[in-house]
């Protein structure tokens, strides 16, 4: 954009009348685009013969957008029709942008309204967590709630089907009837996970690593383990039966299976024989709920093999002339030898070292942990608990303390009545106290003041349609946006004293909530579905060829974006990194697959990546470039769409109707391939949105479908240069970063990243009133050096956020919306 | 024990052969809540069996029409149900080609209701009702459920479903009205609960009975405050609140009919997604059949695979994703690959047909009394088509003549598919959405 500044201030001259401008805007158009788009032929989906007059630039504004794009980026017209002269297309975008402004300043910036939002899967789960102090996940099976815009948890599309309404009845029971009396006891199951069998490779072969003495001695990162992420429903002892497969060399010392949960080692085991097919170790220990990774693995794998392998710790055994498939030859089996032959299976040749697993067994849970929590049970019996000798005048400071919690404001009498009225319900049955409060307490969790944000309305001050929305109102608004939960004690106090609005206590308070372990809420939910790296938990890469994918790497993953993320938000970096950082997160596991060596060890550390191929920000994380890509190959188109969805803010429209989309060929045919695509780009139709995609795709086509590192494609050398349709050019994915971050590319970024983030932190889609406060807090941000902390409190502070319409004016509003459109 | 004519409490038998699923259903067994003789000719139970991506057309379609047909390569599986099954050939969704946005989300978003979806990503998703629901809505309190959606593939994928269209297009094939998808349940244990309720049945009888009512209590309670609260909002909030209101009459009737005819699970509860496809399926399958059998709901729809889905099936040995397969551009490799995915399906049909067939109803079997539908919104997938729909209708339900491969007209209407199961159901229509007839499978 800078560049193209001189000539702008020539053109500009030209183009300040507003009359005269508007007229070559819409001959150029005329004599320019309709030969494609009309009502016939509707290139693009798109007809702009009707684009004939003056007044369409405010009543097809979404229209007129998409043109100035298109010329802007240089997509349009496409080759090989002529292109008009650089500088009346540079006068024409000017004059539309121009244009634009005037109308956006003409807009009269509104609050808008936020329907009653119902708490999501998320939210609902995080409340729970903090209203009863038990981490139970009690919406975890409950149907995926519907998303807009790519969320989660805008307001109009969280329907209530009646069978999620039971859910939730049945939920609320269950979190009362936890936190009161212990968690739900479960009959014990068993459960079967077979392991994928990822070693085909070294099977039958003795295909041995180069190098046998630096490798991962845990064998957590070798193929010979299995892993498995298990959802454990609650603290218990669990039974794992490990089930192995494959063989070692005749002669090797025993090897040593181990098993892992979460990256530490839990038992070692030693097994003696050549062939394990079968061999079945067990152990039994105790697990907390909730997800964790088990990992079977085989300790020292390469060491101990016989001399001639030239291995560590060579094995000092004796060669012995047979053994059989569980180790030396008994008098019985030299007996049946004799009788069979050879046809019993001797292992006196064997070389494989394809020591492996076969399966995992889960059984349990035994001697279930079931009793209640006693800190949960102090934040619900606030006159403190003394089984079987609760006075009954105690019911009501619990009901009322516990209401005002999960309606997240002050309660009325009135409305405590109603609850304690089921306490005395139960009482009257002949129940307990305990079982009084328990019914209570589900009646509050049921209700909607609960299960929705309701915000009141409030009367507008003269001379404004909006007011500002409560104290708790705003609480709220915060913690749900930062958290994906309810407000803490602190936020609460906050809003009792009525401080809330004022400047600096919402600053600190924001800032305070960003540092909370609980700001995690926004990696997982904005970023998760922002970025679509949520789907890292869904994808199967094809193991046949990528044999190294399994949920240990899945896993890895998916912690190195959130780690990354989370970093950026917590600890107040630039937003500016996700595109492109000098440092990431790894584990032995990630490290060993990037190829970062020195790393050792489950847990996550910070690296510098400066000096690397892959380099950083999220465009390098294996999570991303797997989730856009196949299960058994890259797609630059794919990687190309998911850049220009996620991170240019220009999602490319449907493919025009009767055109198949474009698809690749085969993987290990990528020179063919570029030349295929590019052969198809030329066919206007198809060029005006692949000249975007298709080359950011192939600037990424160093990362494999997982997200490896490679230099070739099958048998071809990789070419990853590629051109954007507005002239610039780059050699490496590292050059490609650099351009995201220049330029109209980055305030494209920033814009729809603030878009996004005010969508999610609002639970509603945008409207056109909310273009002013966009374009303030976007165009901010570059002064505030993209901070993180900045960008949310923009947010935090626009009126959209802090206000809310009032219920007369925005009827008239939606009456002249609907007009016009 | 006599046994004559009064229905014998499943818990009974249960308590003597232990809780196998392919419990035999003894005719004593069946509530005396309907009666068989009144509902011989009419459809009583309706489901829709969906496959994502379209089909191998040319291994699909039987070249010969009427009686005499023979078996194709993916048609296969189903031979030995032949009398009991219609091939359908020249139905087409019109609807999906008026709409704009992405071909899959086009394709389901309108199959069952012949309406053109609305393009949008946003939350204005607007469609049209349902056949399924309006079967629903028609039987009405008579069922303890009124319909169930099921879905097997997880649902936790997020972004845009296809170029632009809401996912809601693609996630749902049942929509309660033009504004509401019906999301689906895939999980085999949610499922279960939602039919049999969550409450311990080991508990002593007085204590749930106890629960139940306190649950009433609550719910009551809680409508009516709601009411009161409903006065303050404006127009936007009262319908959030009368969504919540409905629900919770719903849920209230459930309770009462729950406790009028208590129901026995006849299986043990399953603990969660099985990682094996194809018993994923069966499982939801077999929980479909129990809900029938058990009269706990008569309309159930589900989903296969979402449109645009990227499952890979290694067992057998497709470990690609199946929608780019699907793009294939007459690569025969891919073709190949996206037939064994069909032919995998079909066979996964053919058990849940044979669960139906061997389960007695009344003067029948399950399978008698029911119209199955199964199939997609899309025949060739390639060029995201949506005509000659590749269709199949199982069942006698209404008096369905089986037997046959019928062939409409080119562009006939999937609609008057509709209008022929709505009326076999009871539901007298001449019209449904766009249809222009009515396709009667009697006779």
């Amino acid at each position: 954009m800078n560049r193209l500044l001189p000539i702008l201030a020539v053109v500009a001259v030209n183009s300040t009348t507003l009359s005269a401008g508007s007229q070559d805007v819409l001959a150029f158009v005329q004599k320019n685009c309709v030969a494609c788009h009309n009502s016939s032929v509707k290139s693009g989906d798109l007809d702009l013969k009707t684009l004939q007059s003056a007044k369409t630039f405010d009543e097809n504004r979404e229209l007129w957008e998409k043109v100035a794009d298109k010329i802007k980026a240089g997509q349009m017209p496409p080759p090989p029709i002529p292109r008009p002269e650089a500088a009346t297309t540079i006068a024409v975008t000017h004059w539309l942008e121009a244009e634009f402004d005037r109308q956006d300043r003409m807009v009269k910036p509104e609050a808008g309204r936020v329907t009653a939002r119902r708490l999501n899967k998320a939210e609902y789960n995080n409340t729970i967590r903090d209203l009863l102090g038990i981490d139970i996940h009690p919406a975890e099976r409950f149907p995926a709630d519907t998303a807009a815009f790519g969320f989660d948890n805008i307001s109009d599309a969280l329907n209530l089907s009646p069978a999620l309404l039971e859910n939730y009845v049945d939920a609320a029971e269950r979190s009362v009837r936890t936190v009161l009396f212990g968690p739900e006891k479960l009959k014990p199951s068993a459960v079967h996970l077979s392991a994928p069998i990822r070693i085909n490779e070294v099977r039958g072969q003795s295909q041995l690593p180069k190098d046998l003495f630096n490798y991962d001695y845990t064998g957590l990162s070798t193929r010979h383990s299995a892993h498995f992420l298990y959802h454990f429903p609650v603290n218990a002892e669990y039974s794992f039966r490990l089930v192995l497969n494959g063989h070692r060399p005749n002669q090797s010392e025993p090897v040593h299976p181990a098993f892992f949960i979460d990256g530490k080692m839990v038992k070692e085991f030693e097994v003696d024989a050549t062939d394990l097919e079968g061999q079945v170790i067990e152990l039994r220990t105790r697990v907390t709920a909730g997800e964790h990774l088990l990992s079977e693995t085989y300790l020292k794998n390469y060491h101990g093999l016989p001399p001639s392998y030239k291995g560590p710790e060579p094995s000092k055994r004796p060669p012995e002339a047979l053994i059989s498939p569980r180790g030396k030859l008994t008098e019985k089996d030299i007996e049946t030898l004799r009788k069979y032959g050879t046809k019993i299976k001797t292992d006196a040749i064997e070389t494989r070292v394809d020591n492996r697993f076969e399966s995992l067994d889960i059984g349990g849970p035994f001697n279930q942990a079931a009793t209640a929590s006693p800190d949960s049970l102090r934040k619900i019996y606030v006159c403190g608990h003394a089984p079987g000798k609760h006075t009954g005048a105690c019911a009501r400071p619990i009901v009322a303390s516990f209401a005002g919690r999960a309606f997240r404001r002050p309660v009325t009498s009135t409305e405590v009545d109603q609850f304690v009225r089921f306490f005395t319900l139960a009482r009257k049955q002949g129940d307990s106290f305990e079982e009084g409060i328990a019914m209570a307490l589900h009646a509050v969790l049921v209700s909607p003041d609960f299960l929705y944000r309701i915000e009141r309305d409030r009367p507008a001050p003269a001379g404004s349609s909006s007011a500002p929305v409560g104290q708790y109102e705003l609480a709220s608004r915060l913690s749900y946006f930062l958290w994906s939960s309810m407000p803490d004690t602190e936020l609460l106090r906050a809003a009792s004293r009525g401080t809330l609005r004022q400047p600096a206590v919402l600053e600190a308070q924001v800032k305070r909530m960003l540092r909370d372990p609980k700001a995690f809420a926004l990696v997982e939910n904005f970023a998760g579905q922002w970025l679509q790296f949520r789907n890292i938990d869904v994808v199967r890469p094809d193991l046949e060829r990528f044999p190294v994918f399994d949920d240990g790497l899945r896993l890895a993953m998916r912690r190195e974006t959130e780690l990354f993320i989370e970093n950026v938000i917590r600890q107040n970096g630039s937003v500016l990194e996700l595109l492109d950082a000098n440092y990431t997160f790894v584990n032995e596991r990630l490290a060993r697959f990037y190829g970062i060596p020195g790393i050792t060890g489950p847990e996550f550390r910070r690296v510098d990546v400066s000096n690397t191929n892959r380099g950083g920000g999220i465009l390098a994380q294996a999570s991303i470039l797997t989730v856009s890509s196949y299960s058994t190959r890259t797609s630059p188109v794919l990687r190309g769409k998911w850049i220009l969805e996620n991170l240019l803010n220009a999602p490319p429209p449907p493919p025009p109707p009767g055109v198949p989309p474009l698809e690749e060929n085969k993987t290990g045919q990528s020179a063919t391939l570029r030349q295929q695509m590019e052969q198809h780009r030329k066919s206007p139709a198809c060029s005006s949105c692949h000249s975007r995609m298709d080359p950011l795709g192939f600037g990424l086509e160093n990362f494999n479908a997982i997200g490896a590192w490679r230099t070739e494609d099958g048998k071809n050398a990789l070419d990853v240069s590629g051109s954007l349709p507005d002239g610039r050019s780059f050699q490496t994915p590292a050059q490609l970063k650099a351009l995201l971050k220049d330029g109209h590319d980055c305030d494209a970024y920033i814009r729809g990243l603030t878009e996004k983030l005010l969508m999610y932190a609002l639970g509603r889609g945008l409207e056109r009133y909310d273009r002013p406060a966009v374009t303030a807090i976007a165009a901010k941000l570059s002064s505030q050096d993209y901070k993180f902390s900045q960008l949310v409190l923009g947010i935090v502070n626009s009126l959209p956020f802090q206000m809310r319409q009032s219920h007369q004016t925005s009827q008239i509003a939606s009456t002249m919306g609907e007009r016009s459109k | 024990m006599f046994l004559t004519g009064k229905h014998l409490d499943r818990r009974t038998l249960l308590k003597g052969v232990g809780a196998a699923i392919a419990l035999p259903w003894l005719d004593a067994m069946r509530p005396a809540m309907a009666a068989p003789a009144k509902l011989a000719n009419q459809a009583r139970r309706v489901a829709v069996v969906y496959v994502p991506n379209g089909i191998v057309m040319k291994d699909w379609k039987p070249a010969e029409v009427g009686g005499e047909f023979a078996f194709t390569r993916i048609l296969k599986p189903l031979e030995p149900f032949r009398d009991d099954i219609v091939v359908l050939s020249g139905l087409a969704n019109n609807a999906a080609n008026k709409a704009r946005g992405g071909g899959h989300a086009k394709a389901s978003g309108s199959f069952l209701s012949g309406t053109p979806p609305k393009f949008t990503a946003g939350a204005d998703v607007h469609a049209g009702v349902t056949f399924d629901q309006l079967a629903a809505k028609h039987w009405g309190a008579e069922t303890r459920v009124p319909s169930l959606q099921l879905g097997c593939e997880d649902s936790r994928m997020v972004g845009n479903c296809d170029t632009g269209s809401s996912c809601a297009y693609t996630n749902s094939l049942s929509w309660k009205d033009p504004d509401t998808p019906l999301p689906v349940e895939v999980n085999p244990r949610s499922v279960f609960e939602r039919l049999f309720g969550t409450v311990d049945p080991s508990l002593p009888a007085g204590v749930r009975a106890r629960r139940a009512m306190y649950r009433k209590s609550i719910l009551d309670q809680t409508a009516e405050n709601t009411q009161r609260l409903t006065a303050g909002l404006g127009p936007a909030d009262r319908r959030k609140m009368d969504e919540y209101l409905t629900g919770i009459r719903e849920v209230e009737v459930r309770i009462a009919s729950a406790e009028k005819d208590p129901v026995t699970p006849p299986a043990e509860k399953p603990s969660g997604i099985p990682f094996d496809y194809a018993e994923y399926v069966k499982l939801m399958f077999n929980l479909q059949a129990i809900a029938f059998q058990s009269d706990l709901t008569r309309v159930s729809t589900i989903m296969l695979g979402r449109e645009g889905s990227v499952r890979t099936y290694p067992e057998i040995g497709v470990p690609d994703p199946h929608h780019p397969l699907t793009h294939h551009r007459g690569h025969p490799d891919f073709i190949e690959k996206v037939t064994k995915i069909n032919c995998f399906h079909a066979e996964l049909f053919a058990w849940f047909l044979e669960r139906l067939k061997s389960t007695p109803d009344g003067d029948g079997s399950l399978l008698d009394h029911s119209a199955i539908l199964y199939g997609g919104a899309l025949s060739d997938g390639n060029a995201h088509s949506n005509v000659d729909l590749p269709l199949v209708l199982a069942g006698h339900a209404g008096g369905i003549r089986g037997g046959r491969h019928v062939a409409s007209a080119s562009n006939t209407p999937v609609s008057n598919l509709f209008v022929h199961l709505l009326n076999s159901v009871g539901l007298e229509t001449e019209r449904f959405a766009d249809s222009t007839g009515q396709l009667d499978l009697r006779t």
